[in-house]
């Protein structure tokens, strides 16, 4: 069943910005959904829209089986969101934090007390109690923010980029926190994030957008199929001779998009046997100094740069 | 709501600076203004100018209650728990109201204050219990229509330096074109009509002679208290308005 599903879905803000255009996308109940797209794709305007803060101008919105448009009510009973900006109340303690989240759900005071406790727990937050709010971490705000809003135990969870300035062992017990919760209490998260590591990690399905619309959905395997193609990476001994190189990679005829990962060149190329002969050749050729080169797999990253980076950038050559 | 003005009085009481800056500037007018023109409204045939300006300083003392309870939106909007109660199951009067009651709670503390340390300066309520209760209704109506006033005035500007300095601009023209300092029965002209329009003056006086009258006019009060709650009625609608409009950009 359908957690979130969205027809022609268009958001266009009074001053003109069109920042959503007919997005169409569905979301399976207890998945975890990753949203992906550079700056300005809609991320945020989606998110809005998803947990009622703003009104879609056309299009429409079903949310575990109710337009949200007709029900925002119901639908606010059955969501949280964990928003970009940390949100707690600083003048408030742990407990108190989560006990004002808890009535703004309305939530037993009994069952509440259960919960709380439980999510502290999950949360690893029981050491932090007897500190002021203020005082805390970016990292365990950032857990006691999600902590909270796990207090209704909503059916959905929308996650605006919550591991955005966490050190990487942080970031990692929050990938396991986020696993927990999708497990344990079947809640169906939507995350957006500009980690496409998290997303390959996290994800059972990944949606990348663009200009308001969606260009790929789908599991991390089906996305690979979306760029069709190997690719070859070329190891430099080092990053400053890996970026030298790059552009004139790019600019080679078969070339579809290049990035620089480490001391490593990669390149999306059309056939990649041929291709791979023509670099090799080229590189010997002019005495550039590399390590290896290689045929590799598309990951993540290669599909998003590859859907999402421009035509010009890609020398006018669409997928 | 009773959760929401529960997490308020805890964001108060933690600022606890709030209520001095709010409630300073009124005592002053109060203690020092009071002690120093006193003097010379003898001739006017006031008798305790502490009395006479105490529902003027009461008026202001409001404003800058309900005034700081605008700046809570700033505060809730950079710190996320705007949007994080907005897509919450809670209605939007709740969220309103709660927000309003906060800074009339506030209003009534200060004005508790104001009344208390005026008391050492020889004024006390000359219509007794039922003058006070009305006092208690006229100060509710003015903190009510206030509150939403500043909470639709903090939601249709961009940032808490900008919302000071428009309210600053509203309130001293507000407070001297009434009858706050002085009695306006000798104005004339233009400054007359627009001290009588005022609806402030109104309260303003409505206090004054639940203070000083030892029978209550009630033909003078009720006007008061009507002309306020449609006042009130209107400044919640606009709030309402301007809240729903956060979220059709």
């Amino acid at each position: 069943m359908l957690a979130i599903e969205t027809h022609e879905l268009v958001k266009q803000y009074k001053n003109g910005v069109r920042a959503l255009d007919n997005l169409n996308l569905e979301v399976n109940k207890g998945e975890i959904f990753s949203l992906l797209g550079p700056n300005g794709a809609g991320k945020s305007s989606l998110i809005n829209i998803l947990t009622t803060f703003y009104k879609p101008t056309s299009g429409n919105v079903t949310m575990l089986g109710k337009d949200i448009c007709k029900e925002p009510a119901w639908v606010r009973t059955q969501i949280a969101c964990v928003a970009q900006h940390i949100s707690i109340d600083e003048h408030l303690s742990l407990m108190e934090n989560m006990t004002f989240q808890s009535r703004l759900y309305k939530v037993e005071p009994k069952v509440a007390k259960i919960r709380i406790n439980s999510l502290i727990d999950i949360f690893e937050l029981s050491r932090y109690l007897k500190y002021p709010t203020a005082s805390y971490s970016g990292g365990v705000k950032r857990r006691l923010d999600i902590a909270m809003n796990m207090v209704s135990i909503p059916k959905i969870l929308f996650l605006d980029e919550p591991t955005v300035g966490m050190d990487v062992m942080s970031r990692k017990a929050m990938w396991e926190m986020l696993l927990k919760i999708r497990d344990e209490y079947g809640t169906t998260i939507f995350l957006t994030t500009h980690y496409l590591e998290e997303a390959d990690r996290l994800s059972d399905t990944i949606c990348i957008m663009k200009n308001g619309k969606e260009v790929a959905q789908g599991t991390l395997e089906s996305l690979r199929g979306y760029i069709r193609q190997n690719m070859l990476c070329i190891v430099f001994p080092n990053t400053r001779e890996a970026k030298k190189y790059k552009g004139i990679l790019e600019n080679m005829e078969f070339t579809k998009f290049a990035g620089v990962r480490g001391n490593s060149v990669v390149l999306g190329v059309e056939d990649s046997r041929n291709s791979f002969t023509i670099v090799n050749k080229w590189l010997l050729e002019h005495h550039v100094a590399f390590d290896a080169i290689e045929i590799v797999e598309p990951s993540l990253e290669d599909v998003f740069l590859a859907l999402t980076s421009s035509e010009e950038n890609r020398g006018g050559r669409g997928l | 709501m009773m959760n929401i003005l529960w997490r308020n009085i805890k964001w108060r009481f933690k600022n606890k600076f709030t209520i001095i800056i709010t409630i300073l500037q009124p005592l002053l007018w109060l203690v020092l203004y009071s002690a120093v023109a006193g003097s010379t409204m003898k001739d006017t045939g006031i008798t305790n100018y502490t009395a006479f300006i105490l529902p003027g300083v009461m008026f202001l003392v409001t404003f800058s209650s309900c005034n700081s309870g605008g700046i809570m939106n700033f505060l809730m909007k950079s710190s996320g728990s705007f949007y994080r109660i907005l897509i919450s199951p809670v209605s939007r009067s709740s969220i309103v109201f709660a927000q309003m009651l906060e800074s009339i709670l506030v209003s009534f503390f200060e004005v508790t204050i104001l009344y208390v340390v005026s008391i050492f300066f020889s004024v006390h309520i000359s219509s007794g219990i039922s003058g006070i209760i009305l006092m208690a209704i006229l100060i509710f109506l003015l903190a009510f229509f206030l509150s939403g006033l500043a909470y639709t005035i903090s939601l249709c500007l961009p940032n808490e330096v900008v919302y000071e300095t428009v309210m600053t601009a509203i309130v001293l023209p507000i407070f001297f074109l009434s009858s706050a300092l002085f009695p306006p029965e000798n104005l004339s002209g233009g400054l007359a009509v627009s001290v009588k329009l005022n609806p402030f003056t109104h309260v303003i006086n409505a206090l004054r002679s639940l203070i000083f009258g030892e029978k209550i006019v009630f033909s003078e009060i009720l006007p008061v208290i009507l002309l306020f709650v449609l006042m009130c009625c209107g400044s919640y609608a606009l709030a309402m308005w301007r809240l729903k409009n956060e979220t059709s950009i």
